[in-house]
């Protein structure tokens, strides 16, 4: 048969008939195409990335403008100056009942104001087209949308996940890759030092680096670094562990006696073989990327205002969670149904490329 | 076995060294000091606060005598709390934070052990289903939205918990329930997942089909034979598992308002109150070690295919 004809790249099972020969790519596809969770998980995350990442391109509305006469708005498809006018009137009903109930002329002030409020809008609502706007999720605590701000927010955190996660990659591989071709006193060093990080409280490190910033800085650049720079950690080993059990096959004694140097196997031959349990693990600590960053804005050393990430939003959405719950309850949503989608689409990448794997549960 | 414990009692040693090293020239590097606030100091008055502190001195100085210090088990004095050492700080905060740690440990353990031997027995049911879809919640959603939400929905809607606090106020143990939940969600969904995962696993394994062809009732198998095979993975989880949670009780001791070390953590680190926050990171350290510790030993108990040289 000659090198180049067609039928050469068709294998044949044991009854000599032609059969399509099935790659491991195709394969795991497969297998994800068929668990459904997975599936709805991997159309939940592409759904986000096309939203946040498209937000300029789709008609929100600013995260950054202020509007002292829609502070608080809740959720609703009426146009904005109807709402506040709603509110402002509840307010005042309120306040008139207070006053009389309890005789407290100094909530006179308060009650003039909100009615001078009212005048206002009652001038306004016709004529400035801002009052025709619609806050489907309401509004924040300087009147700014929460839809729009919901969507930044993800951009923000979505993005420390996806350059944490490539980072946290391109050090594990090349480190673990090192210290697992090489061995000896690099992979000893290697090993040390992975170990000890692995006993330093994690967390606390990093809140130390970023309580440590200078205010004004940077800090999004630098809180993906440090979250990054301690966690190569788990792909490191992992990748150590694959590279040391495939050193030694016949496909890589193949390569060197062909005389292919340390590099081309390394690269050609040994991280492709360990492309399949990278991809799980990076999937995996995805989510935890984004959780982390929430974890320190929410604690107030993460992202800076006038940047928001989901954690920053959830944690002033605590601030008047009584009061007003779609401020903590829009972007908690919003946060726990990406992290869910990314969970499964996880699982179901085990699943579908490790189908051996001993983690399967 | 003794021989291990000692050895590995040793290895502690350069691990913590490194850890307070890191942590003392981190601190030190860092740009604004405790004493840079809004109000500028006179200057001289500025020199004596750092004599009085041998802030003036080398830094080489100041870390040979922080070491001797930390040594003697004093860990100096709050910049920020004049009347406290920070040994008084952690002393208080420190039993606050292991009560609601262990409590929270505990409670995953047993649910996580719980729901996840059901769903492995009720393989494929609605059982298991249901009890795995809770599962991917509890590790899909982070303590800063489960606690506010819990917070909302029964302190603040139904009113049947209080909001915050600790023990010693008037509402007592039910000021623990709402931290206790938040803290230990992600680390029962993954006992749960894992308990049933290495349940399954040994169900299939030839000793329990041996059992079974014994005669032996499918109780006694599941109790005598499958749950002590299953559990080991369990065990070795245990020692980041307390880690996890201990660290995660930062966030839940800022929202619940607890006073344990993870608030006076964060309180440091954002007062660059530089002693404080060191010993704090000495603590953590010990803690983590010491868990890691136990599990290796209890791992080596346990499983009697491991020996230890």
């Amino acid at each position: 048969m000659p090198l180049n004809d067609k039928n050469n790249d068709r294998a044949t099972n044991e009854f000599n008939q032609y059969v399509k020969p099935v790659s491991l790519w195709a394969d795991a596809w497969k297998r994800l195409r068929r668990n459904k969770m997975a599936v709805l998980g991997m159309w939940i995350v592409g759904i986000y990335m096309v939203v946040t990442f498209g937000a300029a391109l789709l008609p929100f509305k600013s995260y950054t403008e202020q509007e002292m006469l829609h502070i608080n708005l809740p959720p609703s498809f009426k146009p904005a100056g109807v709402v506040a006018l709603g509110q402002l009137e509840g307010r005042k009903a309120d306040l008139e009942a207070a006053i009389v109930k309890s005789g407290r002329p100094d909530l006179k002030q308060d009650l003039e104001r909100i009615e001078n409020e009212i005048v206002q809008l009652k001038g306004e609502i016709d004529t400035d087209p801002k009052h025709k706007r619609v806050y489907i999720l309401g509004t924040d605590y300087l009147g700014r949308d929460m839809l729009a701000r919901t969507i930044y927010g993800g951009q923000i955190s979505i993005m420390i996940g996806l350059i944490g996660t490539l980072t946290a990659a391109m050090i594990g591989i090349v480190l673990g890759s090192l210290g697992g071709y090489l061995g000896g006193w690099i992979d000893n060093l290697i090993g040390r030092f992975v170990d000890l990080m692995y006993s330093l409280p994690y967390m606390l490190v990093v809140i130390i680096i970023m309580s440590m910033l200078p205010t004004g800085s940077n800090s999004i650049f630098v809180l993906y670094i440090a979250i990054a720079m301690i966690s190569w950690l788990t792909i490191s080993r992992v990748v150590r562990g694959q590279i040391i059990s495939l050193k030694n096959s016949e496909f890589v004694e193949a390569a060197r006696s062909m005389g292919a140097g340390s590099g081309r196997i390394i690269f050609r031959h040994l991280l492709p073989n360990s492309l399949g349990i990278i991809i799980i693990y990076s999937t995996l600590q995805f989510p935890s990327f984004i959780m982390n960053e929430s974890f320190l804005s929410f604690l107030g050393l993460g992202v800076s205002a006038p940047r928001a990430s989901w954690g920053t939003l959830v944690s002033e959405g605590v601030q008047g969670m009584q009061l007003y719950p779609w401020r903590l309850l829009v972007p908690a949503v919003a946060m726990t149904v990406f992290l869910f989608a990314m969970n499964f689409l996880g699982d179901g990448l085990r699943d579908a490329l490790d189908p051996q794997s001993k983690n399967r549960n | 076995m003794s021989r291990f414990i000692v050895r590995r009692f040793l290895s502690v040693i350069p691990t913590l060294f490194i850890i307070v090293t890191l942590s003392f020239f981190l601190i030190r590097l860092a740009p604004g000091g405790p004493f840079s606030g809004e109000k500028k100091l006179p200057p001289e008055i500025m020199a004596n606060i750092m004599r009085k502190y041998h802030m003036d001195e080398p830094l080489v100085n100041q870390y040979f005598r922080y070491i001797g210090d930390v040594l003697h088990f004093d860990l100096g004095p709050s910049y920020r709390y004049k009347d406290q050492t920070v040994n008084d700080l952690i002393g208080n905060a420190f039993p606050v934070s292991i009560l609601l740690g262990t409590l929270a440990l505990g409670t995953a353990l047993v649910l996580g052990t719980i729901v996840g031997i059901t769903s492995a027995l009720k393989q494929n049911k609605w059982q298991d289903y249901a009890a795995m879809s809770v599962a991917v919640l509890g590790i899909s959603v982070p303590a800063f939205v489960v606690g506010p939400i819990l917070m909302l929905i029964f302190a603040l809607k139904l009113k049947w918990l209080p909001t915050s606090g600790w023990l010693s106020s008037r509402a007592g143990a039910l000021t623990l329930i709402m931290p206790i939940i938040t803290l230990m969600m992600p680390y029962f969904a993954y006992i749960a997942r894992m308990s049933r995962g290495s349940l399954i696993e040994v169900m299939r394994s030839d000793y329990v089909r041996t059992a079974r062809a014994k005669g032996l009732k499918e109780g006694v198998v599941i109790r005598k034979h499958v749950l002590k095979g299953a559990m080991l993975p369990i065990v070795t989880y245990l020692g980041p598992a307390f880690s996890g949670i201990i660290t995660g009780s930062v966030v839940v001791e800022q929202i619940f308002v607890i006073p344990g070390i993870g608030r006076i953590f964060v309180q440091s680190a954002l007062n660059r109150d530089y002693t404080v926050i060191m010993g704090d990171v000495i603590v953590y350290s010990i803690i983590l070690i010491a868990a890691n510790f136990v599990v290796d030993i209890l791992y080596g108990l346990l499983d009697p295919r491991i020996s230890y040289k």
